[in-house]
């Protein structure tokens, strides 16, 4: 760690240092236990999920490099919000508590928390916890066309999955009679509480090893450091108040979002009066849990992306938006697609704050997209596997957008061999997209194309569950940088309209037939004209920029 | 009779390194380093091979086992020095190599970059040919596409075509028929197979794989020809041994069959020796740390044995970042490594905080002390001005530093920066960097379970010695072993190492379903290979073969290696099998879950033969007094009790005899190296001549 830590209350700064990467770690082994033991293809391959410790407050402490950053961040609402309904003193050994609640935990329904109390010396002195990205919490299996949260699922209230170690039976059989592949779902909620046991088992050896009654003066130290690490990177900026509008695809209509983020001394507040009322029809909605996640991320990304993240970091800022807005939805609005509006706010906070931090921020994002296969093999047995993919990021000053990410989630992509494993399915490409990026001084990174089709031999239907975004508007170039493309969706060679597209169900009726799938690329930063001449040739060597295009 | 002789050559990537043995005696006669060039390795080599046994008075058919470690492959990848290579693949995956995983693995940096793909787009072509996730052809491999391929290639000036076809793990005939098409075509073309090199599950993993040994191919092959013609024009006539990443040696030609499996063969050789110094000081757990000219390696080395990993991360762009590297699906000795060695350079960021590494001034222009043309301090400029290192007597005299050289520039670049005078510039990129270090070795020794408390550290490497002491105390270790030839010990490591063959086949089944028959058959495919590959070896015919498993619940993407000992898994260690799985994933995960299948990915083989029998003698103890060795006294910073310079005896390596005990401070000299003692340090010279030296833990790091 780079830092000096010479204010450590209580602690050598050597010994601090090493109990803050040790809990890093920990949280790192959390981590790569539910990717070990984990089997359907978005926790085991795709990596959709995250771990935690918290400390008894319910205030983070430390995640894994390597977690979902909006999981991380939901993690504190959802710790305290299960203190909230069970006192801490009520709380026993052995102890597991569960929910999916969006406006608890990440959003929607699919993402489910495990909240695993660790005791020492006979009393809670920490939480491990564990969000991941279910392969199925039941409900409709088009996300687009639900017009109530009750039509997306299995809704799993606060409670406790395991009780002083006995497994709550009731519990577990309500989860497996609702969902689909419920081998895989329950297979995968073991691996979440497999990885809470671990990390807990680690973190009390922690202290017994450093004599430590609990990990409250720990907590609040490496708080503390974090806190100021980032209102010292606040107070650098100039006070004033940005704003910013961005305008996204929605469902029926478009959807417009407002920010207006005020900087005032060391701390920040975001504002979101002036979105758009919460969607009636499709997920598209945001709980406010979820926006502030998506708010703070990015904050964090510009302003102090190397210290260690922790509740303290995010202290300085506050975030409100309107109540029953499409950033702060109320029951029982459908959430289950709430990345087609969270991810905007990325691009709507960059926007804004381009003028203060130019060098630091990036025009607009493909943004990633997940394709979903759910059928039954000819053996039988249900097939259930997601396959995602990266779109291209955006240009920055100075440099073109960097592919090779899901930004801004930090899953991978699935491989094409284990996709076809999964599911009777072919990938027939998986390539750049030529003339995908924004052009611009600065362009952005590529998009990808897809194609697929069913496994021949299989002689099945197949049907493929999308909810594509950037159908109808793209990235959004900056400083004079070009947009990006849009989403195309061909079926045997003919693009959808938005409207044929409807509720994001296409099945492909023989093997002959063909889906393909083209993600927009990222958007350019700065004039086209601007562009260094080499590097436009390398890009028309590569073949992924026309000859005839001026970028 | 004349003497006989084993060498040892080590090809670092600032110095090159050489180990002459008696094999007879089972002792080292002599040590040699010579600047690494960088252009022409095996110029050093050669230079460096007829120095050290002119010094000796021996000549080359004196020589009858000669071993070799070198990062040359590493080099070639980190500096994109390998051939101009094509990759032929799938119709539709021309852009595997670009795609990556799509992760960012650093959740925080918005810029976090990505190595550049090893061959560009131009040269990934495409041929039409599909093989299903059962290894069934759905579309026959169109070979007239393929010469049309290998013909644009071939005029596009490639000297390397890796090929990589989707699900070739599971039927590798259509990459078969391409490596035939394009011997048939330009046999002057290497060939790398996805399927032989990596027949692992995943597309992009594999691929990066093969399209890496591809591009080192022809320069391994060059190189390793080109040394052993000037090696046999000297006169040597035995096989030329070399060192893989998993920690064994094989032939040459073996070895040039699958170059990516030389990765890391350097640091392979350098936990050997931490190994072999372990055992020779009584240490069952040792902490290899080997700190050279560009890179530090930390490697834990438990009951003797190094770990070894399934894959490792080539050329890591981003601070050594895992994520920012090209994956190698190899198996490999687990080290961690990072860019921390003499030739680091010391900015201030733009933080206004001193920042080391990971970029190095390598060897050549080198620390502005070495006077050419280095303008940016180093590591190795502040030890200089921290009085640690002699600048009469750096490489044991053969180069002289120049320290008012380092004086500007670490005044200029770093002292004026931070308003510090030049010493206290100095203190602050020696203290920074042992930080950096250690912080990197905590994390290797707590991944792996290990309290630093019970390790003893063996350091080596030319800056190793000089950072060894403090850098233990920042970790908590008490005990740190300084072996005579610290500057040479990947060299002397390579003799110890087994002659070694890790030879892994993909079949996934569950265990209750799998076909005991084709498990033969693909064993005894791996025991032919092992065989061709020990081919003519002496004692080829005791080779001991060791199965491991790659096991999982079915449904999972991650495996657990389940050793069998003996030759071949058979139908009747089904139970057994299951349960050493069982209890594996409870050791590790703390339960396992109920009802579920257990399914078996990957095969593997070792083939093993006991390597050259590497001895040191121990002489007896002798006077504790060490005056004898004293050759001087200069002044030293050392920053405990008090900070400031403290006249502090410098002692000759060579003339401290076992039995010889003191204290720091004290500097001990040797060629190859410096050994830094603070006060506070007591060190003790062993039978082997190894300095043993204690720390007084304050506490303060636990």
């Amino acid at each position: 760690m780079n830092v000096q830590m010479t204010d450590a209350a209580g602690f050598d700064p050597i010994s601090l240092g090493i109990i803050w990467s040790r809990l890093i770690g920990i949280a790192d082994d959390m981590w790569t236990t539910v990717l070990r033991t984990a089997v359907s293809t978005i926790i085991g391959a795709a990596q959709d999920f995250g771990c935690e410790i918290l400390d008894a407050e319910g205030s983070s402490v430390a995640h894994s490099n390597r977690s979902m950053p909006v999981f991380n961040l939901v993690m504190p609402t959802v710790t305290r919000a299960v203190l909230a309904r069970h006192p801490i003193t009520t709380m026993r050994e052995g102890d597991v508590y569960i929910t999916n609640d969006p406006w608890l935990c990440a959003g929607h329904l699919d993402d489910i928390a495990t909240i695993t109390p660790v005791f020492h010396q006979g009393r809670v002195v920490a939480f491990t916890v564990t969000i991941a990205h279910a392969s199925s919490i039941g409900g409709s299996l088009t996300s687009r066309t639900v017009r109530e949260i009750y039509e997306e699922g299995l809704r799993i209230p606060i409670l406790k999955l395991v009780e002083e170690g006995r497994r709550n039976e009731t519990a577990w059989s309500f989860i497996q009679e609702n969902v689909r592949t419920p081998d895989m779902v329950l297979t995968d909620i073991e691996a979440q509480l497999t990885a809470n046991d671990l990390g807990g088992r680690r973190l009390v050896a922690l202290l017994q090893e450093y004599d430590l009654p609990d990990l409250t003066t720990v907590a609040a130290t490496i708080q503390a450091f974090s806190e100021r690490a980032m209102r010292d990177a606040i107070r650098a900026i100039p006070d004033g108040s940005y704003e910013s509008e961005v305008v996204t695809d929605g469902l029926d209509h478009p959807v417009r979002l407002r920010c207006r983020i005020t900087v005032a001394g060391d701390e920040i507040a975001v504002d979101y009066a002036g979105s758009d009322p919460q969607s009636p029809r499709g997920g598209i909605n945001c709980t406010l849990t979820y926006t502030k996640a998506h708010t703070v991320y990015p904050l964090k990304c510009l302003f102090s992306p190397s210290v260690p993240a922790n509740e303290g970091t995010f202290r300085p800022f506050s975030i409100q938006a309107p109540a029953g807005s499409i950033l702060n939805c109320s029951v029982p609005a459908p959430v289950g697609s709430r990345t087609r509006t969270g991810w905007h706010i990325h691009p709507l906070l960059f926007t804004a704050l381009e003028p203060v931090v130019p060098e630091r921020v990036q025009a607009g994002n493909g943004l990633m997209r997940s394709v979903h296969v759910y059928g039954q093999e000819r053996d039988g047995h249900f097939f259930n596997a997601h396959f995602f993919v990266g779109g291209g990021r955006g240009a920055s000053q100075g440099r073109d957008g960097i592919g090779r990410n899901c930004f801004p989630s930090s899953a991978r992509n699935v491989s094409v061999e284990v996709f076809e494993a999964r599911a009777p399915v072919l990938v027939r490409t998986r390539s750049l997209r030529p003339d995908s990026a924004g052009s611009g001084a600065w362009r952005g990174a590529f998009g990808h194309q897809l194609e697929f089709s069913s496994l021949p031999g299989y002689d099945e239907p197949v049907s493929f569950f999308l909810d594509p975004d950037r159908l109808r508007f793209p990235p959004r170039g900056l400083a004079g940088g070009q947009d990006g493309p849009l989403t195309e969706i061909r079926v045997n060679g003919r693009q959808l309209t938005p409207e044929e597209i409807g509720s994001g169900q296409l099945t492909l009726a023989a093997p002959a037939d063909r889906l393909a799938v083209d993600v927009p690329g990222g958007a350019g930063y700065g004039r086209p004209a601007d562009r260094d001449p080499a590097l436009a040739e390398a890009d028309r060597a590569a073949a992924l920029v026309s000859a005839n295009d001026s970028g | 009779m004349p003497k006989r002789y084993a060498m040892s050559v080590d090809v670092g990537g600032t110095f090159t390194d050489f180990v002459l043995c008696d094999m007879d005696a089972g002792a080292t006669v002599a040590f040699h380093k010579v600047l690494t060039d960088a252009e022409r390795p095996a110029r050093a080599v050669i230079a460096g091979w007829e120095e050290l046994l002119a010094m000796a008075g021996a000549s080359s058919d004196q020589v009858q086992y000669a071993v070799h470690s070198t990062t040359i492959v590493t080099n070639a990848i980190v500096a994109r020095t390998g051939a101009k290579t094509g990759l032929l693949t799938t119709s539709g995956f021309r852009d595997v190599l670009e795609i990556g995983i799509e992760q960012i693995y650093d959740i925080y940096d918005l810029f976090a970059p990505y190595p550049p793909p090893l061959i560009p787009r131009h040269l990934r072509l495409e041929v039409p040919e599909r093989v299903t996730r059962d290894g069934e052809v759905l579309q026959p491999l169109d070979e007239a596409a393929v010469r049309t391929q290998v013909d644009v290639l071939r005029t596009a000036g490639v000297r390397a075509i890796a090929v990589s076809l989707i699900h070739a793990y599971r039927n590798p005939d259509h990459e078969r028929r391409i490596a035939a098409i394009v011997t048939e075509m330009a046999p002057e073309i290497a060939v790398s197979l996805s399927s032989r090199v990596a027949p692992v599950m995943g597309e992009y993993e594999r691929t990066s794989t093969v399209a890496a040994d591809a591009y080192v191919k022809p320069l391994l092959r060059h190189y390793v020809t080109d040394l052993l013609d000037h090696l046999r024009r000297l006169g040597y006539r035995r096989p030329l041994y070399l060192m893989l990443s998993s920690g064994g040696i094989t032939t040459a030609e073996a070895a040039i069959e699958f170059p990516v499996r030389l990765l890391e063969s350097g640091p392979a050789a350098g936990a050997f020796a931490a190994s072999f110094y372990g055992q020779t000081t009584g240490n069952e757990h040792v902490l290899s740390f080997d700190m050279g000219g560009t890179t530090a390696k930390a490697c834990l080395i438990a009951r003797g044995r190094p770990g070894v990993a399934g894959m490792l991360e080539a050329d890591r762009v981003h601070r050594f970042k895992p994520g920012s590297g090209l994956p190698i699906m190899a198996p490999t000795v687990a080290l961690i490594e990072i860019g921390a060695g003499g030739g680091s350079i010391a900015r201030v960021n733009e933080l206004g905080l001193l920042s080391i590494g990971p970029e190095s001034a390598e060897a050549n222009p080198g620390p502005a002390s070495y006077g050419l043309g280095g303008e940016q301090p180093t590591v190795t400029d502040a030890n200089t001005l921290l009085g640690y290192l002699d600048p009469g007597y750096f490489l044991g005299g053969r180069m002289v530093l120049q320290p008012e050289l380092a004086a500007r520039a670490v005044g200029r670049f770093v002292g004026s920066g931070l308003n510090l005078s030049p010493t206290e510039a100095a203190w602050g990129i020696h203290a920074t960097v042992n930080e950096n270090m250690a912080q990197a070795a905590r994390t290797h020794l707590i991944e792996r379970n290990q309290d630093p408390r019970q390790v003893a550290m063996v350091a080596f490497g030319g800056a190793g010695p000089a950072h060894a002491v403090e850098v233990a105390r920042i970790l908590g270790i008490r005990r740190v072993i300084a072996p005579l030839g610290a500057g040479v010990a990947s060299a002397i490591g390579a003799l110890t190492a087994p002659m070694a063959l890790p030879l892994v086949r993909s079949y996934m089944t569950l265990l209750d379903a799998a076909d005991w028959d084709h498990v033969r058959a693909l064993y005894d495919g791996m025991r032919d290979e092992a065989e061709r590959a020990f081919a003519g070896v002496t004692g080829a015919e005791s080779v001991r073969y060791g199965a491991a498993l790659d096991m999982r619940f079915a449904g999972q993407y991650h495996e657990l290696r389940v050793a069998l000992p003996g030759g071949v898994p058979e139908r009747e260690h089904v139970a057994e099998l299951a349960a050493a799985f069982q209890a594996g994933y409870t050791a590790e995960y703390g339960r396992a879950p109920g009802g579920l299948p257990v399914e078996i990915l990957n095969w593997h083989l070792t083939a093993e033969l006991p390597g050259f029998a590497f001895n040191l003698a121990k002489e007896p103890r002798r006077e504790a007094d060490p005056n004898g060795a004293r050759k001087g006294e200069r002044a030293v910073y050392f920053r405990r009790p008090e900070p400031g310079y403290r006249p502090c005896p410098v002692y000759d390596r060579y003339g401290l005899n076992p039995g010889a005990a003191f204290a720091g401070p004290a500097i001990v000299e040797e060629r190859e190296a410096t050994v830094v003692i603070p006060p506070g340090c007591r060190v003790v010279v062993d039978g082997y001549r190894n300095l043993l030296m204690s720390l007084e833990q304050d506490g303060m790091a636990r």
